[in-house]
């Protein structure tokens, strides 16, 4: 894989976090004046996401690209981390570590 | 009984759906990797329209897998209204065996041992991260 293809992929993982959660804010009960901006947002980044991982399919073998998909929750959890503060306990942190670890035995396979 | 023909009882288990889900989600990449593999070499268009795969669109195989991966997305709303995510989020990182499996048998996809090794390093951090995106899906 070219280094260019890691970082797409890796990227291809931030549009679809950020997309789902620009449409979870879309998709609240109660109305928010931002609501049509989030939802037009959410669209675009899964839209540009989707193109990506097409573009990435065409060149890649499945079986390479998908394990990155694992950064997707991952990212989630780090997101909650970052914003809520929400504490990671050891075992989350461990998790992170054997993600990455098998995402770059996978990338370089 | 027609209403029971259409609308089988079993297939609409949440548990069943689950695992029904995991094989659109499998079935979905694959047809997308068909059709992006396919349509290649056969169009021949810029540095931008390939990077996005665009030409992808021009095989059916993409639309199918569309299709299908729309059906999964369907499929993964319903199971969210009756099972807890923290069990369906389990359950669902069986594609992570499962996509690699068919890559395998119907793509031949040449997966090494270093790349089963790595798929298996990634199932086990997913499951160690499994309560905190729990968490995190349910305040982000």
């Amino acid at each position: 894989m070219t280094p260019f293809a890691i970082v797409l992929c890796i990227v291809c993982q931030f549009l679809i976090v950020i997309g789902q959660l620009f449409l979870k804010r879309a998709m609240t009960p109660t109305p928010h004046p931002h609501r049509p901006a989030h939802f037009t947002l959410g669209i675009l980044c899964l839209t540009l996401w989707f193109f990506l991982w097409l573009g990435l399919l065409a060149k890649t073998d499945l079986s390479k690209l998908f394990p990155f998909e694992g950064l997707n929750p991952a990212l989630m959890a780090i997101a909650a981390w970052l914003l809520l503060k929400e504490r990671m306990p050891a075992g989350a942190w461990l998790g992170l570590l054997l993600l990455c670890g098998g995402i770059a035995l996978v990338a370089s396979s | 009984m027609t209403a029971k023909l259409l609308k089988p009882a079993w297939f609409f288990n949440p548990y069943v759906q689950l695992g029904f889900g995991a094989l659109l989600v499998t079935a979905s990449e694959l047809l997308l990797k068909k059709g992006a593999t396919l349509t290649l070499s056969a169009v021949a268009v810029g540095g931008l329209s390939n990077t996005l795969g665009i030409p992808a669109l021009a095989s059916f195989w993409t639309w199918f897998g569309i299709l299908t991966y729309l059906l999964s997305f369907a499929s993964w709303i319903y199971v969210l209204r009756f099972v807890p995510l923290g069990i369906a989020f389990a359950v669902i990182n069986v594609v992570h065996v499962l996509i690699p499996l068919g890559c395998l048998i119907f793509l031949h996809e040449p997966v090494s041992p270093r790349r089963w090794m790595g798929i298996a390093l990634v199932v086990c951090g997913l499951l160690l991260m499994l309560q905190q995106v729990v968490k995190a899906e349910a305040k982000l």
